[in-house]
């Protein structure tokens, strides 16, 4: 009986483990946003807001900011240098950035009397110590390949204490969008720590934005009360906190519940809380492209008819109702850049449905009883939605489709093998932000995120020359250049802009001021109040 | 018996050894890799290669098994890849939320399970054995999570009477409190707990009333409330004690389903968040503790059957 106990441990063990198997999530990026409604009624100061969130923060340090949660928290911990929404730039700390002539220093000028959490001054020092820290490869910052340009990293000078100069190695046109993404970290608390990300002053954060840390409790809220200091006016909210909900049913009920007033929800959960009235339905476009890549290491795949036959056959309104519900949650892609990204133009070729097209075009490339294996996500309710849809509507140009559902590290993984072979079909989402350059490590001949594994000389040169070009007229035309070579060869089959869906309490008011943005939802939270 | 203890002791050193390779092995062998979960793709590639080389990911994976095995033997369980904190704190920190939730359910059930078999005992096949027998069956096979979530929106929902979430009301932090946030859990795990027991206990309960000291006691006049409450409980025993054993690591390891739905921070959330980012620091310190306290439970066990049956000898 003992001994046989001793090995049920084991197994039993071993069980638990087993469920390693299940995949790691990648999370995305930010970018910007449209607008939303909201609700009218009088502001009143005070009052708190409880968001839920489905994990835990990593390392509340947003120069190691990756995921969804971190990096919504640190949107209320955190200040940015200036914020970009579509064409407007708006300064948070800085008062304006200037580049020379040359475009290589770009002089950043800081707002007036800028203090930390703690009270501390925030000065050009703290600039220069945050970049400095994330171009320190001892310091393992995720952002630091944004601010080294072959191999020459950026260079910072102080020229006084509200001022620092940026000294480029070379011309970058994406310098700006780079630098969007840096929220200053205090340099006098971090000052001399030998490893940051280890650093135990991440459990007690120090930062600038409308909201300052006051409690975290593992596995249960993080808590974040006013500052009143806050560059853009004091909150209005006297406390916000992020509530960790693992169970979206549970989070869901918890909404209903009125223990957490607002959370970013499925579009098949819309009505239920519609119904309840006690809801505002924010959407917004994510800034997210969902797509179908065609895998070109496949000999078929490189036949171009073959790629706009399969497109001709598709139908994006369908595809959209079949995986979002309704036109109400996405929209029908044609760019491979969102709507959000400058430069993105609709001039390109669109692809609406066209069966006589389809079938011309694959009696011109001489292949018929096609038969192709489309990859996704099987835990991705959307994508198994259009791999059905697929595989059904292609059944009318006489190509049989195998769906390959695969969990998502296995399918990571596939699809980050160069030589793969093993699908011709798959889906994928981006969320790239507002800067076109950051999209080149996705369709660049050797870029590690090139799941088409489209190569082309000229093509790269196109993505080289836009990242240097300063003057925006040329370089529009050159980012337009781009999209209609991938359209019209057709290596990404773009399918919708999708929206994000967040339901928020019918009592909370400003949320214009705040502003939707992707992946964090709100972008400033101190505009937000309590309607009486 | 101190003897037979060390022994003991030292023999499961091997045992937990060969878990700690398998589960390393196991995790590894897992498709993904764990950089992926925080990885963006505009991260530049030397930027991912970088932070692999920080994590110690680039070495193989059997350097990897024993650069980790020479620190847990100096006590250190490693940083957690995804949030840098040590794996050590991060246990500790859920530990009493687990302990709390899960002993309170184990002590419950058996309060519960225990009379309520052996009353379903003394009534074999009659109407209420066969209630409880049905009850049971439900409880067994009922999925927690339907259960967890039918509860929060009949209690929580709809009447109002409990919070739906959580382990303590925002800012508020008293006993009362998390009470109030436990008992929803709390009624899950202990409903199948006591469905589960409840079949082992009857069923052992049954073959005691068939023993001929039973027939013994009757014929000397004994009531049926004697014989059951003085003398068959007592046999009974043996059972809930390897449940107890089995349970042990419960106490630690949580509950991985029940846990999420509630979002109870104990263990078992922080499992599932650590098998999800592949934070094999993480799941290993987990399993380690938690096959460890298995192992511990066995030999408590092992022991206590020997202080309730004087028959059966401790550990040969």
């Amino acid at each position: 009986m003992k001994r046989r106990n001793m090995w049920t441990a084991a197994i039993m063990a071993l069980v638990i483990l087993t469920m390693s198997a299940c995949g790691s999530a990648s999370s995305n990026k930010k970018a910007e946003d449209q607008g939303s409604t909201a609700p009218a009624g009088t502001a009143k100061n005070g009052g708190s807001l409880v968001i839920a969130v489905q994990d835990d923060p990593k390392v509340l340090n947003p120069i190691y900011a990756g995921d969804r949660v971190t990096l919504t928290i640190d949107q209320a911990l955190y200040a940015p240098l200036f914020n970009v929404n579509g064409d407007k730039k708006t300064f948070v700390l800085a008062e304006s950035l200037t580049p020379s002539a040359d475009n290589l220093t770009y002089t950043l000028k800081l707002r007036e009397g800028l203090t930390w959490h703690d009270g501390q001054p925030l000065t050009a020092d703290d600039i220069i110590f945050t970049m400095n820290s994330i171009l320190d490869e001892k310091q393992h910052s995720f952002f630091r390949g944004s601010f080294v340009y072959d191999g020459k990293p950026l260079t910072m000078k102080k020229v006084d204490d509200r001022t620092v100069d940026f000294v480029l190695p070379k011309v970058s046109a994406a310098f700006e969008g780079m630098l969007v993404q840096i929220f200053p970290i205090p340099k006098h608390i971090f000052e001399g720590e030998a490893d940051i990300e280890k650093s135990p002053k991440n459990s007690n954060p120090v930062g600038s934005g409308p909201f300052k840390f006051k409690e975290y409790r593992a596995g249960e809220y993080v808590t974040l009360e006013r500052f009143d200091k806050y560059v853009g006016g004091a909150p209005k909210l006297d406390s916000v906190t992020y509530r960790v909900a693992k169970d979206p049913n549970a989070a869901n009920l918890a909404l209903q519940n009125g223990e957490i007033q607002m959370r970013m929800i499925d579009t098949q959960d819309v009505n239920t809380l519609k119904n309840t009235g006690n809801f505002n339905i924010l959407t917004y476009l994510e800034g997210r492209l969902s797509y179908m890549v065609f895998n070109l290491n496949v000999d078929v795949m490189q036949k171009k008819e073959v790629r706009q036959a399969i497109a001709y056959a598709l139908d994006k309104n369908e595809m959209i109702t079949a995986a979002y519900t309704s036109g109400e949650y996405a929209e029908p892609a044609a760019s491979i850049l969102t709507p959000d990204t400058l430069y993105q133009t609709n001039d390109v070729e669109k692809y609406d449905h066209n069966l006589d097209k389809a079938k011309e075009l694959l009696a011109q490339a001489g292949v018929s009883n096609l038969k192709l294996k489309l990859a996704y996500t099987n835990s991705n309710k959307p994508q198994t939605s259009l791999a059905l849809y697929v595989q059904q509507k292609l059944k009318e140009v006489g190509i049989e489709v195998e769906l390959m559902p695969l969990d998502i590290t296995a399918f990571g993984n596939k699809s980050l093998d160069m030589n793969n072979k093993e699908y011709d079909l798959s889906f994928g989402g981006y969320i790239m932000g507002f800067e076109p350059d950051a999209y080149r490590t996705l369709y660049m001949s050797n870029e590690a995120y090139n799941y088409s594994h489209y190569k082309n000389a000229d093509f790269d040169k196109l993505w080289d020359q836009a990242a240097v070009q300063t003057d925006t007229a040329k370089r529009g035309e050159l980012y337009k250049q781009i999209q209609q070579t991938v359209a019209n060869e057709m290596t990404v089959f773009p399918i919708a802009y999708t929206k994000g869906v967040v339901a928020l309490d019918k009592r909370y008011g400003g949320v214009e001021e705040a502003v939707t943005k992707p992946v964090v939802m709100l972008e400033d939270l101190s505009k937000l109040y309590v309607t009486e | 018996m101190k003897k037979n203890i060390l022994r003991r002791v030292l023999q499961s050193i091997p045992l937990l050894w060969f878990i700690s390779v398998v589960s390393f092995a196991l995790i590894k062998l897992a498709p993904g890799d764990p950089v992926n979960s925080f990885v963006t793709p505009n991260m530049s590639a030397e930027d991912v290669e970088r932070i692999r080389h920080s994590l110690g990911l680039d070495q193989p994976v059997i350097m990897q098994y024993f650069i980790w095995l020479k620190n847990v033997l100096q006590g250190n369980f490693g940083y957690s890849l995804t949030n840098h904190r040590p794996v050590l704190e991060l246990i500790l920190e859920r530990l009493p939320a687990t302990i709390g939730l899960m002993g309170s359910a184990l002590f419950l059930s058996l309060i519960i399970a225990i009379p309520l078999s052996i009353i379903a005992a003394s009534r074999k096949n009659k109407l209420l054995d066969r209630g409880i027998g049905m009850i049971s069956y439900i409880g067994i096979s009922i999925p927690s999570f339907w259960f967890g979530i039918m509860l929060i929106y009949i209690f929580a929902v709809k009447l109002h009477w409990l919070p739906s979430m959580g382990m303590r009301t925002i800012g508020v932090d008293s006993f009362w409190d998390i009470v109030k946030h436990g008992i929803l859990p709390c009624a899950v795990l202990t409903f199948i707990n006591v469905s589960m027991y409840s079949r082992y206990i009857r069923s052992q309960a049954i073959s005691q009333l068939e023993e001929d000291y039973v027939q013994i006691q009757y014929a000397y006049g004994a009531t049926k409330r004697s014989v059951l409450w003085r003398h068959v409980l007592k046999n009974v025993l043996l059972p809930i004690i390897t449940i107890l054993g089995m349970s042990f690591a419960d106490l630690i390891a949580g509950a991985f389903i029940t846990e999420t739905v509630f979002s109870w921070p104990g263990m078992g959330s922080l499992g599932i968040s650590s098998v999800f980012g592949l934070d094999y620091p993480v799941i290993m310190g987990i399993t380690m503790f938690s096959s460890f306290m298995l192992v511990i439970g066995n030999l408590v066990a092992d022991i206590l059957y020997s202080v309730v049956d004087p028959r059966i000898k401790t550990m040969r």
